[in-house]
């Protein structure tokens, strides 16, 4: 007999709605979708529905480990806890911690408050930093909130979806479906940016193909090509926004023809998509009266560039330009990667503000000073990028990080492995003894998504149940659990009241981090159970959430323009030795670096070497073929993948996923330079160069 | 409207009523989760004297309706003789969620075995790393075909060919693995039969 039990999918930030069926022996043994989940309606990706194997997987860490003479020893809990607050204790003043957005907001709330109260310091980052802090940064400049602004029902009820560096077919599959419903049943219009062609161009009224690091060049052109034809929504404008005359004065500069010049898209191509994104053509269905609306979705390849920032204000300012947002079937949308991104900025695990985004003023400060019994810091922390980089100076000496793996995350991961090893103490809790924590001082096992209580929070800003559905691996245990603990045995030394960590439950941890939040001051699990997920806002118990924000106001009064300009293309440019860009991104079969799709049989079936996709030309030059064997190099590494010949790529440029198989990953090539800003690192851009791999005569090798 | 002589609201169709009251009926093209197809006919019922379709037909309207009647029963009967004799080889493999509605429609309603000449199609896809096709166990209902159109609007599937060589495929001489299916797993979850199964 199996049981069921209803939860939120663990792996991208659609947060489909998953209903578990267990067996006897507490093994998942099918995963059925959920027709009422008002995020995923019924349906599920390869992931959601074959790829949560990996919780029982052999891998999975026991039992805690202490490292003793370079080796891990198995140790019991109150062995590796005494040992890990008694080491904290003395690194308090150099320490930083990575919190994990694939853990649950009750687990990203408890590690905040025990790295803020605790170890004093606002030194607490997660992978936003590495996706979409770019985007976040500016629409807080922009609009006052940094998150998604609809919800994935806007993209049914658009007339026009504009998707720019973000291929939802591999990696938000479940919102292409809806795209793809929209796009096929109601006739809406779709444009799409990118540099390579992806699968939704199958569908796509419009693609434009820019150069890479050149999207601001692009964008200026349509703001200048809306405003040549008069295409603006001067009312809008008028009400709702400042600094437009300075923002015309900048796109004023350039004509569309010559930023047709620098991103390499056709003028003409360039007008149709401002035409299109502007005004488009009322869909089929669109109830009188209401003003055909564009969603404005993108990824990270509008993020991950020096420039990252630059890239999205230019797309904000397209928003604002053309009043696209609050209104039914329109607004912006950054496509949020891990399962609970969200609620990881959400509960506050960002160096630069308090849950709910409250900066560190007294207004904000105080009452969690009130409710926790002792102050706090208030200057902003460093940024995860930093944090790492900081290890060299010795700002950084011990760390906490909790389901983050940035051996291969980071960028430059020779540089990366060589400042993790400088760290005097390094605890690492999670599921996998990945890279990251084979360098670690002290592992502590943690709890999969289906071993424990909380909620993760969508991009759609709903807030779903994840309900626990087996039993806890081995000695593992939940994230918000452990971090109670070590905050127990340090609170008298860190002169904390250990009572500030005793919760009975999830719920516990929950409720008051909907107190501290006012954005979800009006979500309980008691409403979660009652009527499925919420999305905030929803500042009190009888409000019903919010679908979509700003129908009236910005939170910070009214929306800003930011004038910006083309700046140099990229850090790194080919040149003789490194003729081609290379550029990553991911996959429908694998989850980012693979720590946990690798553990899962199906998806290595469907993909086991790194694809390196290479157009025909570049391809001829060095004598590939498809589906040879082929070395990837950077001025930074090298890297073994399989030749994948294709014009999805345009000439001279390489497309590379960044999971890592066979030992092998795109992020032993990439550069790690920081956009100013929001310290993301150009992950889209960097020189290589690509050889076929020569064979070692008479060489034993494993594989060809 | 009156339901085997009980009182029930008229909404939605005639199988919504049907199921809303209780009452078990086999709809083995009718997937909870997808639009109507009405290509099966196992969901025949009695309604103000005519044998109607229960998925297809708005319950609206409808005065008397009879999912037990004598006449309805044997017309269903009759309907999943044919059904069952589209499969080859059905039983024994465990499959998707929904693969026990096929085997409780047999169960329910007896079909005698022997009536029809067995359809002999034995092919089998088991490219993909997560589900298999065992065309011996498929009934042609198309739930996978509405599934992967409707639902997630793939389109990686269909149903070619006409009577006996008809088959659900993934495109002529394309095997799962190669065409353009997503493995998201929608038909498997649709299948009412174990035709369409998760591997492991
Ligand atoms: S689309 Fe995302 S949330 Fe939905 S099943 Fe796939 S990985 Fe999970
Ligand atoms: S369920 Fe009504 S015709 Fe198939």
């Amino acid at each position: 007999m199996t049981r069921t039990v209803s939860s939120t999918c663990p792996y991208c930030g659609v947060g489909c709605g998953i209903v578990l069926n267990v067996d006897e022996q507490d093994r998942i043994r099918w995963v059925d979708d959920d027709p009422e989940n008002l995020s995923s309606t019924g349906m599920l990706c390869v992931k959601g529905r074959f790829g949560t194997t990996f919780v029982n997987h052999p891998d999975r860490i026991q039992t805690p480990l202490i490292k003793r003479k370079g080796r891990f020893e198995e140790a019991t809990w109150d062995e590796a806890l005494d040992l890990v607050a008694n080491r904290l204790l003395e690194h308090r003043g150099h320490f930083g911690s990575f919190a994990s957005a694939k853990a649950t907001n009750e687990d990203a709330f408890l590690q905040q408050k025990f790295v803020r109260l605790v170890m004093g310091t606002n030194n607490i980052d997660h992978c936003t930093r590495l996706c979409h802090s770019p985007s976040v940064e500016a629409m807080l400049q922009q609009l006052g909130s940094g998150a998604t602004s609809n919800s994935y029902i806007d993209y049914e009820e658009a007339s026009c979806i504009v998707l720019v560096g973000c291929d939802p077919g591999s990696n938000h599959p479940v919102i292409a479906s809806r795209m793809r419903r929209a796009i096929d049943s109601l006739g809406t219009k779709l444009v799409v940016v990118n540099p390579r062609r992806i699968e939704m161009c199958d569908r796509a009224d419009l693609f434009l193909q820019p150069r890479a690091g050149t999207d601001v060049a692009l964008f200026n052109g349509m703001a200048r090509a809306i405003l040549d034809e008069d295409l603006a929504d001067r009312p809008f404008i008028e009400g709702r926004t400042e600094g437009f005359d300075a923002f015309v004065s900048a796109v004023g500069e350039t004509t569309v023809d010559e930023c047709a010049l620098v991103c390499g898209v056709p003028a003409g191509e360039i007008r149709a998509a401002a035409r299109l994104f502007a005004r488009p053509p009322a869909r089929r269905g669109l109830p009188e009266g209401l003003v055909p609306g564009s969603c404005l979705v993108w990824g990270m390849g509008i993020t991950q560039h020096t420039q990252g920032t630059d890239n999205a204000h230019s797309l904000l300012n397209l928003a604002l330009l053309a009043g696209q947002l609050g209104r039914p079937g329109c607004g912006v949308s950054p496509l949020r990667g891990q399962n609970n991104v969200q609620g990881c900025g959400d509960a506050g695990c960002i160096p630069d503000s308090l849950p709910g985004y409250q900066s560190y003023g007294d207004a904000a400060i105080i009452p969690f000073e009130e409710l926790w019994g002792a102050g706090l810091p208030r200057s902003p922390g460093l940024k995860a990028t930093d944090m790492v980089e900081q290890i060299a100076s010795g700002a950084i000496r011990a760390m906490y990080i909790v389901g983050e793996n940035p051996l291969l995350s980071e960028p430059n991961l020779h540089h990366a492995t060589d400042l993790i090893r400088a760290l005097d103490f390094l605890v690492v809790q999670d599921l996998f003894l990945h890279e990251t924590a084979e360098l670690a001082d002290v592992v502590l096992p943690a709890c999969s998504f289906a071993e424990k209580d909380g909620t993760f929070t969508n991009s759609e800003r709903r807030v779903q149940r994840v309900r626990r559905a087996i039993a806890p691996v081995g000695m593992a245990r939940p994230d918000w659990e452990i971090l109670c603990d070590v905050a127990r045995r340090m609170a008298p030394g860190a002169g904390v009241d250990p009572a500030q960590f005793a919760y009975a439950s999830a719920g516990e941890v929950f409720d008051e981090f909907a107190r501290l939040m006012p954005q979800i001051r009006g979500i309980s699990y008691e409403r979660l159970e009652r009527e499925g997920g919420i999305q905030w806002p929803c500042p009190s118990a009888d409000h019903p959430g919010t679908r979509y924000l700003y129908a009236d106001s910005f939170p910070r009064g009214v929306a800003r323009f930011v004038p910006v300009r083309q700046h140099a293309v990229a850090e790194e440019t080919p040149d003789g030795e490194y003729p081609l860009v290379l550029n990553t991104g991911r996959i429908l079969y694998h989850w980012h670096g693979g720590t946990i799709t690798r553990r899962v049989a199906g998806l290595m079936e469907q993909v086991d070497t790194v694809p390196v996709a290479v157009h025909p030309a570049d391809a001829s030059v060095a004598e590939i073929q498809d589906g040879d064997p082929v070395v990837v190099f950077s001025r930074r590494g090298r890297m073994g993948g399989r030749a994948v010949v294709t014009d999805a790529v345009q000439p001279g440029n390489l497309f590379v996923p960044f999971v890592k198989l066979q030992g092998s990953a795109a992020n032993f090539l990439t550069n790690n330079v920081y956009d100013q800003e929001s310290r993301i690192p150009e992950y889209k851009v960097c020189a290589a160069r690509i050889e076929k791999k020569r064979e070692r005569k008479g060489a034993f090798t494993l594989r060809s | 409207m009156n339901l085997n002589g009980r009182s029930v609201e008229a909404a939605g169709s005639l199988l919504d009523a049907v199921l809303a009251a209780g009452i078990a009926l086999p709809h083995l093209c009718k997937d909870d989760n997808l639009p109507v197809i009405g290509a099966c006919r196992t969901c025949l019922v009695e309604a103000d004297g005519r044998i109607v379709a229960a998925c297809s037909t708005p319950a609206a309207g409808v005065q008397e309706c009879a999912t037990d009647s004598e006449r309805a029963v044997r017309i269903r009967r009759g309907v999943l003789e044919l059904t069952a004799a589209m499969q080859s080889r059905a039983g024994g493999a465990a499959g998707g969620p929904r693969s026990a509605e096929s085997s409780e429609a047999y169960a329910s309603h007896a079909p005698r075995p022997g009536q029809h000449d067995v359809r002999t199609g034995t092919h089998a896809d088991l490219s993909n790393p997560f589900f298999s096709f065992h065309e011996d166990a498929c009934i042609l209902c198309a739930r996978c075909v509405t599934a992967c159109q409707e639902l997630q609007h793939i389109g990686a599937i269909g149903i070619a060919g006409r009577g006996h060589t008809a088959r659900v495929t993934p495109g002529a001489g394309v095997s799962f693995r190669e065409s353009i299916c997503t493995s998201c797993g929608s038909c498997v979850a649709a299948c009412p039969t174990s035709a369409l199964r998760p591997k492991g």
